[in-house]
């Protein structure tokens, strides 16, 4: 996957990129609008990741002229602190593919990312194998263990969100902090809501545990929880 | 009580004083004028008579017979003389005259008469020495002068009330026509008027210097706040965005950190620590970025949103939590209400902040329950009410401040409600609504959203 990082914030765009390639993202940097403007020319992309607050210029203006291009496909996610609403309406008219506002989690950033690929591609059946032989069906949003024919995992929504979002990070800690995030959005809360997840993982570990083993969820002590 | 009425009350009572004072004053007033006026004549007329004897002599007048008594009436029977002679023993020799009022018969007719009576000596023919003293008496009628003054009464009466009635109207049209600037400031300008964004600049029109001077004051007054709260606003909105970048930057670093796979577990959970913290402090900058772009005006207002329907979707997104707390949820809006000019979003967020705070400040098993109704004044009332602690009186102003956490005392006393509540009321005066809580220690807590009709 080829993305292109216009970000003006050297400090965060470094934190980004990083991410992005631990993750095996094939990353390049652009920090003015002139050089994002240059580089969406030359190169094709699967995502560019635009910050609106651009040295040179309005984000939203390479937006649109990507849309105009044919040779243009990637899809946008538009990064900002503006946080307006006008900024978001705007952003999405042009046809942007999401929208995170600052400060926005990584893992929060790669799960968009996915799940735009997933659309992009039109992945009507896409199912993720995991612990001792259950399958996820992402797209209908079931749980089964076993052959498709057996009985669902009784999930509820945000079980099955929860249990999602470890499954798509696979192998890294989700500190509670950034599994409340993905569960509840960017609505303001305070932390204290973060005690909710660990009742959340309870309560899945108790489901699974009547089909299969549970034991793929790891908890990492004093951090948070893993999918193994 | 409005300027105008007070203005209209005091100018009819004070016309309605000044009939009444006029209609029990002049008629007196006219009489004792009359009466005075009526003396002079009387002493003029009996010096004429006087005179007339003094030139004519006695005899001229005196007809014998009545004995000796000199009488003559005018024909309209207003006023007479008499002349009678004294008995000599009677005679007194100072000249005693006396003005007084009695009835006197005149023909058929008994009338009141205002009658001069004097002594005086009189030759009985022209160049005798006085011999013999006589009682001169005037009488002129009083029939004239009471009639007079009944026409005056009457007639003091009318003009008064005609005047005072319409000078009365004249000047409640006057007053109405200059106090017209003062009623178009208040009602066009001044009511409805949440904040001074939303004063209207446009000059009165009015030549009244007073109201002038009020308009200018006021806009200045309006334009200075209005300054002010900008100032604020884009203080708020600059910080915020300010810190929002290098918030970004050290989330993003903490993240980055905790996928090391050869980070210590000490180190992870610090870092888990200062993610908490960024965590607290990004929620405060985006609480701040919030309600400053909602204060800006910078949502839309252009929906007609469905309280029963938000409801159900907060109450869907809140349901996991509600039953890991075994809280059952009551929800009665009878009917429902559609918030006109609504911005959806906010309006969701407004209800998913009550409703997350009666659901967290509950003990188990307790009740939340949303209640709507339509308010007798018109509007509408919405209450989110729950079974938890309570919280004193004394905190309950302070729920609602931005900038204060106040923190309950008492068994299970909840942390503090954040910046929850700050947003809740900004979005409800968005929707020209008012959010209060009402509380008792130990029962619950209700908040109460009113909407204006």
């Amino acid at each position: 996957m080829h993305v292109l990082l216009v970000e003006d914030e050297k400090s965060l765009h470094q934190e980004v990129k990083q991410f992005l390639q631990q993750a095996q993202y094939l990353v390049d940097s652009a920090y003015t609008f002139t050089e994002a403007s240059e580089k969406l020319y030359v190169n094709s992309y699967d995502f560019v990741l635009l910050d609106l607050g651009l040295p040179g210029g309005d984000g939203l203006e390479l937006l649109r002229e990507s849309r105009r291009s044919e040779k243009q496909e990637a899809s946008f996610i538009i990064l900002t602190a503006r946080g307006d609403l006008d900024d978001r309406i705007k952003g999405l008219d042009l046809g942007a593919d999401d929208y995170l506002p600052k400060p926005f989690s990584l893992l929060e950033l790669t799960s968009r990312m996915q799940a735009i690929t997933r659309r992009k591609f039109g992945l009507k059946r896409s199912e993720i194998v995991f612990g001792d032989g259950f399958v996820m069906d992402v797209t209908a949003r079931t749980v089964r263990h076993g052959a498709p024919d057996s009985p669902e995992v009784p999930l509820t929504k945000k079980e099955f969100d929860l249990l999602n979002y470890l499954l798509l990070h696979k192998g890294r800690v989700l500190t509670r902090l950034q599994l409340g995030e993905h569960l509840w959005g960017n609505v303001l809360e305070d932390d204290s809501d973060s005690n909710y997840i660990d009742v959340h993982i309870k309560n899945v570990r108790k489901k699974l545990a009547q089909f299969g083993s549970a034991d793929f969820i790891e908890t990492v002590r004093g951090i948070g929880y893993r999918a193994v | 009580m409005r300027l105008e009425t007070k203005l209209g009350l005091f100018n009819g009572l004070s016309k309605l004083l000044l009939v009444v004072l006029g209609v029990l004053l002049i008629p007196p007033v006219v009489q004792r004028v009359a009466v005075v006026h009526t003396d002079e004549r009387l002493q003029e007329k009996k010096q004429e008579v006087l005179n007339l004897i003094a030139r004519d002599g006695l005899t001229t007048f005196l007809r014998e017979e009545h004995d000796e008594t000199y009488a003559d009436y005018n024909i309209l029977k207003q006023e007479y003389i008499t002349i009678t002679p004294l008995g000599p023993n009677n005679g007194s020799g100072a000249t005693t005259e006396r003005i007084f009022e009695e009835p006197r018969q005149v023909g058929k007719e008994v009338e009141d008469f205002r009658i001069l009576s004097c002594e005086v000596p009189l030759g009985a023919t022209k160049g005798d020495t006085a011999t013999r003293r006589y009682r001169l008496e005037i009488g002129s009628s009083l029939g004239t002068v009471e009639l007079l003054t009944d026409t005056l009464r009457s007639l003091a009466l009318w003009v008064l009330v005609a005047g005072a009635a319409l000078t009365v109207f004249t000047d409640a049209a006057f007053a109405h026509y200059s106090l017209r600037p003062l009623r178009e400031l208040i009602s066009r300008k001044l009511r409805g008027i949440r904040q001074p964004g939303e004063f209207s600049f446009e000059r009165l029109h009015t030549d009244t210097t007073d109201f002038r001077r009020l308009d200018d004051s006021l806009s200045a007054l309006m334009r200075q706040l209005q300054a002010s709260f900008d100032k604020e606003r884009e203080f708020m909105s600059n910080v915020s965005h300010e810190l929002l970048t290098p918030t970004s930057i050290l989330q993003s670093r903490f993240e980055n950190m905790l996928q090391d796979p050869t980070l210590p577990e000490p180190h992870a959970r610090q870092i888990v620590e200062s993610q908490r913290t960024l965590y607290r402090l990004r929620n405060t900058v985006r609480t701040l970025l919030l309600i400053a772009n909602i204060e800006n005006d910078q949502y839309l207002r252009d929906a007609s949103v469905s309280l029963r329907q938000t409801v159900a979707d907060v109450a869907e997104e809140l349901d996991d939590r509600r039953q890991q707390r075994e809280i059952s949820l009551h929800v009665d809006l009878s009917p429902d209400y559609v918030v006109p000019q609504a911005n959806a979003t906010l309006l969701h967020t407004l209800l998913r902040n009550l409703l997350s705070n009666a659901l967290k400040y509950n003990h188990e098993g307790g009740q939340v329950r949303v209640l709507g109704r339509p308010r007798l004044e018109g509007g509408y009332q919405l209450r989110v009410e729950d079974d938890g602690p309570g919280i004193a009186p004394d905190n309950v102003p302070l729920l609602f401040d931005r900038f204060r956490r106040f923190h309950a005392t008492g068994p299970k006393a909840p942390e503090g409600y954040g910046l929850g509540l700050p947003i809740a009321q900004t979005i409800a005066q968005f929707h020209k609504a008012e959010l209060r809580a009402e509380s008792e220690l130990g029962k619950g807590t209700a908040f109460v959203v009113d909407f204006a009709a």
